[in-house]
């Protein structure tokens, strides 16, 4: 009981600031300005959600980033797997090397790439093309993902692709009809964290996207706040609307969020 | 069977990295086979009668040029110049561009190559005698012809009349001294007297370059901001920043540091501050926030030195761009008399273009008063982050934000920013 | 984007296919391909340029200036060691604080209490949104005339708590970001926790019990020693984390009052695209990616040999 009474009053703290920027969505003007933070708005007030939708592009922000999520996700992560699929299932001399290599990458802060992000982007005349953001996240994303389809991979008994090679199977049949099945819990996991992490990304985006209609969601985010300091409806509106997508993608697959912690952490 | 494979896997890779160049194309490239699209950016148009009449200028254009389409961009001060400063001089520059002229930031693009020269267009539109000298010498202070003026404003101080009232201040002040008087009672009435957004540091700046100006006169001022008087040396710059730490710890008010400025602005527009220091594009920004303009005063700030305090702004054509002749059109319509005199009545300011004359009928008193203080004044100092590098500049914003809030000691703020102007060097 | 797992186990087995390297490159080039080019060349490119003096403007010149802009730096730069020192702090604040709260809850969580899934959403939750968001949020709550401490002020009738300049106060500002930061952290290594937790064998706790092991006792003698991995895994991912903090300041303080909030990441940025000193921004994070580096290479040399 006392367990349930401290973690329930923890849990109203975290609720507590979400329900703010609630609160705060639906109260008109006067009603922000003239009320304290913590009462009710007097009627609901909507107007601030459709004022932030039509001055703010959020729909066509939220279509690049969903067009860089789709195509980088998936792409990112066959690049990632087949990577992985060669260092644990095929390997060769320097593979633990390429592997260490790989995995240095996971920690190197993406700040120190940006300058020349930038000038890549420039010379191959991806700025401002929110496709010009999918390279860059493939590549930033790639060691964490091959690390831990690697360790997916390895634990996958060697007995199988014996068998299949003895049928003649190629190493891309092994890959595709084998091994990749068997990894599926894995490979959704790493598709939802990587969605999440993919709509959520701002350093980069920030240095490649400058027009507008390019922005992604979080530059929306930020470019809104900026523009429209004082309407504090609005801007909390705006906000909450951003986080819909990454809510929906989280209750509709908690489990899978769960089960990439668990790849990270316990079998390591 | 292995080769099907492989042939599926370069197969799909293939299609993949058609996709993506595919979409490159499509949202990528500026012109196609119906026509040229020029793309222009701009600060964000806040005012709904001006925005109106620039659309319809726009629409103007068009018309006149079949097959040509202006793309506009829009953003709020600070990501404009961010922008620029990481587009310039890149395939993902405008074609046409505005910008504020001074060195720090419309010389810097145009030293950097970020600016084509206009001269021919100068020649062949016979523009030099469409503006005043005042707008002409900013498009040619960096030895060629940058840009085509755009306009050109002065800021001063506003002050809400019935507060000024209430403190028995009865005559705008004329010298410094008569503005520390009539702070000092408004600060016994009760009131703050001024108030600035303290997050992005420029708009305080403008009280600080305002004593600059105040203690050390007009020549000193251009020296120190063109870093050939030293700021650890004068006298007048402990001075001014001795001024202006007073005025953050008696007159401005308390929470400056943590409110942006059209968040500081809701103070004065509610009465619960008496000052600013605003420009001469304000009484719009009283109209939009839904403040009578008539309840606002505004005087230069009393420096001594007959200057106006503002700036020249020019739209710029991109040295990158496709589209010089197209874009040359549309700075000639942009800046034409029929345009001007339409841009003009919207916003009630005054026009670059010499044969626009100023609609006096349609702007308030505080526009009227704006046209005496043009006149009036003799010269110009700039803001400082138009002065200073931008190097400089964050480094001012430092040094004057801490001076504010009592981090640095105002004798040492003077030698500290010599020494970061001597290691730059 | 990315976090640093923990190695893995792993048996050698000889195979049988050879010329095994040209089989593997097929399936290796896209992402050595992609890493190279996204991360590599960057990262190298961000050495060198830290060595010139550069605008940044295309066509502009590169001049070579050898340790110049790590000398202005080091001896004349105020803001770096602002930032540094910042930096440092918000690294030691990530460590010390989030890691216990985290460990509480898991442990709290663990437990079949009514709720459970329920609790634990809320906990997780911030840790999926965007950074950026969050800032924004927590802009709103520090708001000094409308915001929580206004609120707490009216409802409690403490004037003290009125007006207070939680992100305009050099003093106070950075800590009241790291809330925000704390906030949205404490979910994500509670879901690791949680994770560890799972793998404690319960008889191990059962035969402590039997011995007349107090719930305390227990866990400081049972569970924390089996969640050591976790730990080490959490203390990693928070490091690589917490130092490369950019998105929470840049959207709530934007390295300010006075870049009293300013930390490397965001004044290596700042310093190349706000101030257009590519080289000295580059050195910046050259020197981000050096403390990075000390501190996660002997960590990856010593599990690699610890699993061989």
């Amino acid at each position: 009981m006392l367990w349930w009474v401290g973690i329930f009053i923890a849990a109203l703290l975290w609720v507590l600031p979400l329900g703010f920027v609630v609160i705060t969505s639906l109260k008109d003007e006067a009603d922000i300005l003239g009320t304290s933070l913590f009462s009710l708005p007097s009627v609901p007030d909507w107007g601030n959600y459709l004022e932030a939708l039509e001055t703010g592009g959020l729909m066509r922000s939220a279509g690049n980033s969903l067009l860089v999520s789709m195509i980088k996700v998936p792409l990112g992560l066959l690049v990632s797997a087949s990577a992985a699929f060669a260092l644990a299932r095929i390997r060769f001399q320097y593979s633990g090397v390429v592997l260490a290599v790989i995995a240095f990458g996971a920690m190197v802060p993406v700040q120190v790439a940006l300058a020349p992000l930038f000038q890549i982007m420039l010379a191959t005349d991806l700025l401002n093309n929110p496709l010009g953001l999918i390279l860059p996240y493939i590549g930033f994303g790639l060691p964490y993902q091959v690390f831990i389809l690697y360790g997916f991979f390895r634990q996958i008994p060697a007995e199988l692709d014996e068998s299949a090679v003895m049928d003649g199977a190629s190493n891309a049949r092994l890959f595709f009809q084998i091994i990749l099945p068997l990894a599926r819990p894995a490979l959704a996991a790493l598709f939802i964290l990587d969605f999440v992490a993919t709509w959520n990304e701002f350093g980069i985006a920030l240095v490649v996207l400058q027009q507008q209609e390019s922005w992604t969601v979080p530059l929306a985010v930020q470019g809104f706040q900026s523009q429209f300091t004082t309407s504090y409806g609005p801007i909390n509106a705006f906000t909450l609307m951003s986080i819909v997508p990454v809510l929906i993608v989280y209750l509709m697959f908690q489990r899978y969020f769960i089960r990439g912690a668990f790849a990270g952490a316990v079998k390591g | 069977m292995r080769a099907r494979r492989k042939t599926l896997i370069s197969g799909a890779a293939a299609a993949a990295l058609l996709t993506v160049s595919l979409a490159a194309c499509g949202s990528g490239g500026g012109s196609d086979d119906s026509g040229t699209t020029l793309t222009y950016w701009r600060l964000s148009e806040t005012n709904e009668a001006t925005g109106a009449a620039f659309a319809e200028v726009l629409e103007q254009f068009e018309a006149d040029n079949p097959g040509v389409t202006i793309q506009v961009e829009e953003r709020s001060t600070d990501g404009h110049k961010e922008a620029l400063r990481t587009a310039l001089g890149t395939s993902g520059a405008p074609d046409i561009y505005w910008s504020w002229a001074g060195p720090g930031i419309g010389g810097d693009f145009v030293n950097n190559g970020g600016s084509l020269d206009l001269a021919e267009y100068y020649e062949e539109y016979g523009w030099a005698s469409r503006f005043n000298d005042v707008s002409m010498s900013s498009i040619t202070q960096y030895g060629g012809y940058d840009g085509i003026p755009s306009g050109y404003s002065g800021a001063g101080i506003y002050y809400n009349k019935q507060l000024f009232a209430d403190a028995g201040i009865t005559e705008t002040p004329e010298t410094y001294e008569e503005l520390l008087a009539a702070a000092d009672a408004l600060k016994a009435s009760g009131t703050d007297a001024i108030e600035f957004g303290g997050t992005v540091n420029w708009h305080l700046m403008r009280l600080l370059d305002n004593l600059l100006e105040t203690e050390c006169g007009a020549d000193t001022f251009d020296a120190l901001v063109r870093t050939e008087a030293s700021w650890a040396d004068e006298s007048c710059v402990e001075t001014a920043f001795s001024e202006f730490s007073t005025w953050s710890q008696d007159y401005l008010i308390a929470d400056w540091a943590s409110l942006d400025d059209a968040q500081a602005n809701q103070l004065l527009f509610s009465g619960q501050a008496a000052m600013v220091i605003e420009g001469s594009w304000f009484p719009q920004v009283l109209v939009n926030n839904n403040v009578d303009p008539d309840d606002f005063g505004v005087f230069r700030f009393p420096t001594g030195t007959d200057r106006l305090y503002g700036d020249t702004s020019n739209n710029y054509v991109s040295a990158t761009t496709e589209h010089p002749d197209e874009a040359a059109a549309f700075l000639d319509h942009l800046t034409s008399t029929d345009s001007q005199t339409t841009l003009s009545q919207a916003s009630g300011s005054r026009s670059v273009n010499v044969e626009v004359p100023l609609d006096t009928e349609g702007g308030t008193a505080l526009d009227a008063t704006w046209g005496e203080i043009f006149e009036s004044s003799e010269g110009l100092y700039a803001f400082n982050d138009q002065n200073l590098t931008l190097a400089q500049t964050t480094e001012y914003f430092r040094i004057l934000n801490a001076v504010a809030s009592g981090d640095i000691a105002a004798a040492d703020a003077g030698p500290q920013f010599q020494s970061f102007i001597d290691q730059q060097s | 984007m990315s976090s640093v797992p923990a190695m893995h186990t792993v048996q050698t087995r000889p195979r049988r296919r050879a010329p095994r390297l040209r089989a593997a490159l097929p399936f290796l080039a896209p992402a050595l391909l992609a890493y190279v080019a996204f991360v590599v060349f960057p990262m190298a490119e961000s050495i060198r340029l830290s060595f010139f003096e550069w605008s940044g403007f295309v066509g502009a010149e590169q001049t070579f200036v050898g340790l110049a802009n790590y000398v202005r730096l080091f001896t004349q730069d105020a803001v770096f060691w602002t930032a540094f020192g910042n930096s440092v702090i918000w690294v030691a604040l990530s460590l010390v604080i989030p890691m216990p709260i985290s460990l509480t809850l898991a442990v709290a969580l663990d437990r079949r209490l009514p709720g459970r899934a329920l609790f634990r959403t809320v906990f997780y939750v911030p840790g999926v949104l965007a950074a950026i968001a969050v800032a924004n949020m927590w802009r709103w709550i520090y708001n000094p005339r409308y915001g929580v401490s206004e609120g707490l002020a009216q409802a409690l009738g403490l004037e003290r708590l009125q007006g207070i300049q939680w992100l305009g106060n050099a003093d106070i500002a950075l800590f009241a970001v790291f809330v925000a930061f704390v906030w949205q952290a404490v979910g994500t290594n509670m879901v690791l926790f949680l994770a560890g937790l799972q793998a404690v064998p319960p008889e191990l706790s059962e035969a402590a019990e039997l011995d007349g092991a107090g719930a305390w006792q227990r866990f400081w003698n049972v569970t924390l020693p089996s969640l050591r991995p976790t730990m080490v895994v959490v203390v990693v991912l928070t490091f690589i984390g917490s130092i490369k903090v950019f998105d929470l300041i840049v959207g709530m303080t934007g390295g300010g009052p006075a870049q009293q909030t300013q930390v490397l990441a965001l004044w290596s940025y700042q310093q190349s695209f706000t101030n257009h000193q590519y080289g000295v921004g580059n050195a910046v994070a050259v020197v981000l990616l050096v403390l990075t580096a000390a501190v996660v290479v002997p960590y990856m040399f010593w599990t690699a040999r610890r699993e061989r």
